[in-house]
Order: structure tokens, then C-alpha cells, then sequence
């Protein structure tokens, strides 16, 4: 069956989160962010449904109407400052007004201590408080990061991703057309392999894509005839890496007489994933063609777009500034004269 | 285009032995066929997709196929699961 390159991409299935439990967060930033569990309910169930941050600064001074009660509140110096400012009896008023609505979890940043009886109150409510010695700048910084990551759109493709000369360039194409097989030769040529057959594709920001293996999979490889082969084992740390950006992406085609291959590269083709645009080659592949050394110039040939060069451009302009300066010379000049005018040897 | 859910039946789950099995079996067909399981497709026809599920006994499968001779691949593929890969 014929590979469809554009039909493959458009249906691709994504895969996002809806929701996190809070131990989630609590678990994957306890050491990166020192997060420290205040009232002893790190365990809990309760979801995290946005992406966002919230400091329920307002919210504490009684004004609740726009309340986004389900981010994950965080508390610095603002709002704990605010409440010590506050006579005890509403103080507590001020804090308790907060569980009217079921917030995820709080975290307290800066080295920040909540007095004894507030705590209580989210225990009650059995709302987990944690607290991190980290400015609240840096600690929103983290936590925005993983958050996004949790919450960014995840999707499967079938394909090989190796990272060449620092440019990720993602093999696509039918079952068997040798995907696997380019990768292991450039992986030979001292390239590094990020994954082989799945890869998963994570959307970071707006306008990034970053592919990497599965947990299971890692760096293990199919290769027809010789079954399942592990890349790191056989050549070694510098042989893979674990995520790269995607940058690039190949389709393999079988030679097809009736297409029409770029012959210029001026007109640069694209393919959208996850919202994302991505520079797309499509190479058409026969028997004793070397597609590695090829998938190399690609790589190169991106880098020297990246820096401004384009090779097809570049070309472009010097061809047409000849022609100009033949129209205006008088005398005719002959090619292979001018040619060979500087070279004595 | 046909959909199957399936179940996997055996003790040890699809480890290695069933997965070469099954797409041993599946490349047989001309039909495309894929897996999903947890939100993730992957093609049937690939060892290391079909590894990468790591299906445990009880986890439900949907097997999609779609191509000339798809209900010819759904009928064997499926009953290749029914039987539990051949494994108690």
C-alpha cells in the first residue's frame, strides 16, 4: 500500500491529559524543587486540571467572583505577608474562604511557614500544602515548566529519529522501505540514534516538537533478518540520546517515474504536527542510493538555512546576476576561457 | 475499515514470543493494521510497537484494520488473541 505522507500526519491521534492526581506533581518536583509535604497528604487523589498557576492574592482579600479555584495555587511573600497583616480571627475567615472551592493543592514558595490552625483548615478539607524553600519566581518557573509538559499534546509516530550532526531528522515511510536500516547506518557513521520505530512526539511551548523512544523500547532496534538489536550495547553511549528536537522530516518513497521530485529546492515543502510546521524532504529511494550520506547533506543543508545560507537561493541569485552582467557586456566572452583564466596548474 | 476490542487472555500477557507471532501472523495480510491501547497506535505489523504496549493479562486492546483483505486479517488475527496466543 502506498505511504501518504500528508493522510499519516493529519491522522494522527493525540494523546493530551485531561487531568494529573496532585501526588504527581509532588512526586516528580520533591527533589528538583525540594517540595516538602506540610500536612501529610502528599498522597492525594485530587486533580490538577490546568496548566496554569494561580496566587490567590485577590481571592484571600474576599474577591472570589473570577476565582480560577482549580490551578494550583501558590502562595509567597504577597499573600502570606497579607494574612499575617490581618487580626487572628480574620485571618482564619481570609484563609478558610479559600476551601468554599476545591482547589488542587497549595504551595507555599520562599520559605514560608502557614500558621498551625490555617493548616489545619486544609487539612480538613483535606487539600494538600506543600512548601519549597525557592523563591516564588523560581518555583512558578518550575512548576509552569512541568505542568506544560504534563498538559502539552502528546502524539505516536511511526518512524526512525536520529540526531544528525545536532539536526533531528525523522524517517518516515511504509513498513519495510528501510527505516531502521538509514538509521543504523548513520548511527555507523557516528551519528546518534533517538528512537526507532515509536516515536513519541511531545509538543513543548508553541512551535516546538520533541521526539524520544518509549521507556521500554529505548534504544532497541528491528532489523529485518537479524531480529531485535540494542544500539547502545553495540556501539556504545555516544551511539544514542535520549530526546531531541524534531527539525526535520524525511519520506521515504519508492522511485515513482510519475512524481515530481523538487529539482531546485526553492520550493521548500512543509507538514504540520501537533500545530507544528515542519520542513519536509520527500526522497525518492532505488536501489544503490546512498540515502545515508544524502540524509547528511539534508541535515547540513538545514543547518546552513538555520544560519541564513540558502543553497538553492544562493544559486538562484548568482545565475541571475550573470545573465544581467551578459546583458549588459558588449564584447561576447567565451565560458570556457573565463574558466580556466585563474587556474595555472 | 473494521474495529475489534480484544482481550488478552494468557498469563504472561503478549511478551515477546506472542508479539512475533502476532506480527508474523498480521504480515501476512496486505490489509494495515494497528493497535491501540492507552490512547497510543501503533502499527501491528512492527515487533517493537507491538512490545512497546507491554499488554498485561486483562487489558483490552482495539485492533483496527483496514485494507482489501481486512475481515479475512480481523478473523485470524482475532482468534489469535481468543486462544490466548496458544498459552494457558
Amino acid at each position: 500500500m502506498k505511504y501518504k505522507a500528508d493522510k499519516v500526519f493529519e491522522d494522527l491521534k493525540r494523546i493530551s491529559k485531561k487531568s494529573i492526581p496532585v501526588r504527581t506533581l509532588y512526586e516528580k518536583n520533591r527533589v528538583r524543587l525540594s517540595l516538602r509535604s506540610v500536612n501529610g497528604l502528599e498522597k492525594s487523589k485530587r486533580e490538577i486540571t490546568d496548566k496554569n498557576l494561580h496566587r490567590p492574592g485577590l481571592a484571600l482579600a474576599g474577591y472570589v467572583d473570577l476565582f480560577t479555584y482549580h490551578r494550583v495555587q501558590v502562595m509567597g511573600n504577597t499573600e502570606i505577608h497579607y494574612l499575617q497583616s490581618l487580626p487572628p480571627k480574620q485571618r482564619e475567615a481570609a484563609f478558610r474562604r479559600l476551601f468554599d472551592f476545591p482547589l488542587p493543592c497549595i504551595i507555599i514558595t520562599a520559605g514560608n511557614v502557614l500558621e498551625e490552625n490555617l493548616v489545619a483548615i486544609a487539612t480538613e478539607h483535606g487539600v494538600p500544602i506543600f512548601s519549597t524553600k525557592h523563591e516564588t519566581t523560581k518555583a512558578v518557573y518550575f512548576l509552569g515548566d512541568f505542568l506544560d509538559d504534563q498538559f502539552a499534546p502528546k502524539t505516536v509516530i511511526h518512524g526512525a529519529f536520529v540526531d544528525v550532526y545536532g539536526i533531528g531528522v525523522l524517517f518516515v515511510g511504509r513498513s519495510g522501505i528501510g527505516k531502521s536500516e538509514i538509521a543504523l547506518d548513520l548511527v555507523e557513521r557516528g551519528h546518534r540514534l533517538v528512537a526507532d520505530d515509536i516515536v513519541m512526539v511531545i509538543r513543548k511551548g508553541e512551535g516546538i516538537l520533541m521526539g524520544s523512544g518509549s521507556s521500554l523500547v529505548k534504544h532497541f532496534m528491528e532489523v529485518r533478518g537479524l531480529g531485535l538489536i540494542d544500539i547502545q550495547s553495540i556501539f556504545g553511549i555516544r551511539a544514542i540520546r535520549f530526546q531531541k528536537r524534531i527539525e526535520v522530516v524525511v519520506v521515504l518513497e519508492e522511485w515513482d517515474e510519475g512524481a515530481e521530485y523538487t529539482r531546485t529546492g526553492l520550493d521548500s515543502d512543509e507538514v504540520t504536527i501537533l500545530d507544528v510546521p515542519i520542513p519536509l524532504v520527500r526522497l525518492p529511494i532505488f536501489p544503490g542510493k546512498n540515502v545515508t550520506v544524502i540524509s547528511e547533506v539534508i541535515a547540513l543543508n538545514y543547518l546552513l538555512k538555520h544560519y541564513g545560507y540558502d543553497s538553492a537561493k544562493a544559486f538562484a541569485e548568482r545565475l541571475k546576476s550573470i545573465i544581467e552582467k551578459k546583458a549588459e557586456a558588449e564584447e561576447k566572452s567565451d565560458p570556457m576561457i573565463d574558466w580556466f583564466e585563474h587556474d595555472f596548474e | 475499515m473494521i474495529e475489534r476490542t480484544v482481550t488478552i487472555k494468557n498469563k504472561a500477557g503478549l511478551h515477546t514470543r506472542p508479539a512475533a507471532g502476532l506480527v508474523k501472523l498480521a504480515s501476512r495480510f496486505r490489509s494495515e493494521f494497528f493497535i491501540r491501547k492507552d490512547g497510543i497506535e501503533i502499527n501491528g505489523k512492527s515487533i517493537i510497537g507491538v512490545m512497546t504496549l507491554a499488554a498485561e493479562r486483562g487489558s483490552q486492546l482495539t485492533l483496527v484494520f483496514d485494507g482489501e483483505d481486512e475481515e479475512e486479517a480481523a478473523r485470524t488475527v482475532c482468534a489469535y488473541f481468543d486462544e490466548g496466543f496458544g498459552e494457558p
